[in-house]
């Protein structure tokens, strides 16, 4: 009697259970799923190709999530952990090593060679950007590189003249301080302690960060690096540069109110595919000039055209052959790329390139012009930061060396071994 | 008279409710089984979502599981040598966290304690105010306070209006400042107080009044009646909010994760253990290293949690206790 009951109890359970999970499986589309970071911008215009591309192929059903930069990150690691991350992931060139050496990602060099993915009209250092241990982990979507953008209106109302095309960092601080002086604004509120822009000051003076297989630390000489922190902290001190107790606010408005748009910086250092969002922020009547990073005194160029993202295809992925179709179509299809509109940098494919140069806008062509006048001096790519890196950079660069300098609390040239020390033993780690 | 004749009744009754012995035990078993069954959806839950992770993640102490890759070596005991010798951010993160929890508690508890007080009395509208002051509990471990918080304490926030009003010439940057930036997640813990005021009011209640009036007639001061009857009376529920609150502070996350940005900012002063335990497994990947300081926090909670219950002796009262 009392056994009926149970069993009556267990069964409904169970079918209720069957009812719920019993999916309609009997979908005759094919699902593909893509994820990517971006402003609101970037989401309007990826989903309306993504409509495009699914009107060609009806019997593709693209699925896609979107999230701003660091809400990315941390969604797809967790994912990643699962392993769950969507079929197509947008990768950067700083974690591209980190995922491919744990082989979450797969190569695409044979997507290439059958012409799956139509690479015939990107260049062969474009390709190669993409590469992980001699294997292509990423396609790049679109090429990009550091800016530093002059707010002439401000130089001028200064009296200050706009510096040559190879500006030094010291002609840098000469003309912070003189902006400062004269205006009682910031030269600039944020960048040169960028870790970015720290390591491009190590590729001015023609050295990296890095060693060639990424196993250590690779300064060979620390002169400049100690020097530009020095240079930094010295700005911040007489108030040229936005100190670090002021960091917070520099940093919590985001980029419509950002200082350059807000008028209390004069230069603002970002990169160039961010460019189109901050000139929609700061308006028409704006004249801002773009120049590439300031180099070491008697360098090269500091700058180097670095793919601004990539689409990656994920381990794990069941739908590669629709994934190289959705790739293709994003790189070499002239309708998608009117919408994306060289959104993530200027596009790889130099028929696509040709395509949008006669239809962009005046801010889009000065990107263009950047972009190509950057390539005529630019020092080659540097190899994607080994595995280790973002550890480095969030355990050991910023708050124990970078962070207390710039406070004051520790002499540059003091803390540089602890740095060079701890990061070694990370990277040899990684190594492993 | 009356109550011989009830305890014969009773006697009486007795045989008939054990009569049937073994038809009880399996109701008694048939409802422990319809009990379970009612819970099951928790136990189920618990059971996959908290026991297995608990015991996976004590494994994981011992590995240097990669959160990325999910693949992991055992390592013995390299992650807690790690710890406590060579990571200096680890000693930062403790070192926030302690501070946050000795002027967090106290403040949080005080306050609660002193609106309690105030909304003990009989007065018109209390009802509403006990509401008022509970809201920013409810709401308070949400984003949305977070980022009020941040715009409060922003360099043109409320704070320093207010301050410059009253003379300030130069705004304090509340949250950039390494001196500064904890006191604002500090306040901002104390300004939550709701939960702990609930539970002081209801021990505020269970005191007799007689008590007080008694004192009255014996012309006891305000003061004195607090610390001589108030205080010694509610000492069983101090104690229970010290605990709970005591535990919560360690492992507080939300607020600083919004208001100072997660990463500790500026100079380690805000990492609190559980920002850098987080950073550790999701930004640097080291889940292995991350497990092993969760279960390092469980194991000081749990000493510091028995040294109060020890301490507790010399200093809580239980009217029960008495006689």
């Amino acid at each position: 009697m009392k056994n009926s009951k149970i069993v009556i109890l267990i069964t409904t359970m169970i079918s209720l259970l069957l009812l719920f999970s019993v999916n309609v499986m009997a979908q005759d589309q094919v699902e593909l799923t893509i994820t990517w970071w971006g402003s609101q911008n970037r989401h309007d215009r990826t989903i309306e190709v993504i409509e495009q591309f699914e009107a060609e192929h009806p019997e593709i059903d693209v699925v896609f999530e979107f999230s701003g930069w660091a809400d990315y990150w941390t969604r797809v690691n967790t994912q990643a952990a699962g392993g769950n991350v969507a079929c197509i992931m947008q990768q950067d060139y700083a974690f591209l090593t980190e995922w491919a050496s744990r082989d979450l990602l797969l190569p695409m060099d044979d997507l290439f060679a059958s012409g799956a993915v139509d690479v015939s009209n990107v260049s062969e250092s474009i390709l190669n950007s993409g590469m992980v241990n001699g294997e292509t982990y990423g396609l790049s979507l679109g090429t990009n590189s550091q800016v530093y953008i002059l707010d002439a209106d401000a130089f001028e109302a200064a009296g200050v003249e706009l510096p040559a095309w190879d500006w030094t960092w010291e002609d840098f601080e000469t003309i912070s301080t003189q902006i400062h002086d004269a205006l009682g604004i910031w030269s600039i509120a944020y960048g040169p302690w960028d870790d970015a822009n720290m390591k491009s000051v190590l590729l001015s003076d023609g050295q990296w960060l890095f060693t060639d297989d990424g196993t250590a630390i690779g300064i060979e000489d620390s002169t400049v690096w100690i020097d530009h922190l020095n240079r930094i902290h010295r700005l911040m001190e007489s108030g040229a540069i936005a100190s670090m107790e002021e960091q917070a606010d520099v940093s919590a408005p985001g980029l419509e109110g950002s200082p350059i748009v807000e008028g209390t910086e004069a230069i603002r250092y970002q990169w160039s595919n961010q460019l189109v969002a901050l000139y929609t922020a700061a308006g028409e009547d704006r004249n801002f000039v773009l120049y590439p990073l300031p180099r070491v005194a008697g360098g090269q160029s500091a700058n180097y055209l670095k793919p601004s993202m990539f689409f990656s295809i994920t381990e794990g992925c069941e739908t590669v052959e629709e994934a190289a179709m959705f790739i293709d179509y994003f790189t070499n299809s002239l309708e998608a790329n009117d919408v994306l509109f060289a959104e993530r940098g200027v596009p790889v494919s130099s028929v696509v390139q040709a395509h949008l140069a006669e239809s962009v806008d005046a801010v889009t062509a000065s990107i263009f012009e950047y972009i190509a006048q950057v390539g005529e001096s630019a020092s080659p790519v540097p190899p994607p930061d080994p595995a280790g890196w973002s550890d480095i950079n969030t355990n050991i660069l910023y708050p124990q060396y970078v962070e207390p300098v710039l406070f004051g609390m520790l002499d540059a040239a003091d803390g540089f071994d602890f740095f060079v020390e701890e990061s070694d033993l990370i990277l040899a780690q990684n190594a492993q | 008279m009356a109550n011989t004749t009830l305890s014969t009744s009773e006697t009486v009754e007795k045989p008939k409710s054990t009569a049937k012995p073994r038809k009880k035990n399996r109701d008694f078993k048939m409802n422990n089984l319809a009990g379970y069954l009612f819970i099951s959806p928790w136990l189920i839950a618990f059971l996959l979502f908290t026991m297995v992770p608990m015991i996976i993640s004590a494994g994981l102490a011992f590995t240097d599981f990669d959160t990325l890759s999910n693949r992991g070596n055992f390592i013995g005991l390299d992650n807690f040598t790690r710890m406590f010798s060579e990571d200096p951010r680890y000693w930062r993160s403790v070192n926030a966290t302690i501070k946050y929890v000795i002027f967090s508690v106290p403040l949080r508890l005080s306050a609660a304690l002193f609106i309690a007080m105030l909304l003990n009395t009989p007065r018109r509208g209390v009802y509403f105010y006990r509401a008022a002051y509970y809201i920013p509990s409810m709401i308070g471990g949400s984003v949305a306070v977070a980022v009020m918080w941040r715009q409060l304490f922003g360099t043109e926030g409320l704070v320093n209006a207010f301050l410059m009003i009253l003379g300030l010439d130069q705004p304090i940057r509340w949250l950039g400042n390494p001196d500064t930036a904890i006191w604002t997640l500090i306040i901002l813990a104390a300004w939550q107080f709701g939960s702990p005021m609930l539970i002081f009011l209801a021990g505020l209640r269970q005191i007799p009044q007689e008590f007080y009036e008694a004192a009255e007639i014996d012309g006891a001061s305000a003061i004195r009646k607090f610390t001589r009857i108030t205080l010694p009376l509610l000492t069983p529920i101090i104690f229970f909010n010290v605990i709970i609150q005591m535990i919560g502070a360690f492992r507080t996350f939300t607020q600083a994760f919004i208001v100072t940005g997660g990463r500790g900012a500026p100079l380690d002063t805000t990492l609190f253990y559980a920002i850098y335990l987080y950073n550790r497994a999701f930004n640097s990947f080291q889940m292995g290293y991350a497990a092993s300081m969760a279960w390092v926090l469980l194991f000081v909670i749990a000493i510091l949690t028995a040294i109060n219950f020890k301490l507790s002796s010399r200093w809580v009262y239980y009217e029960t206790d008495v006689e």
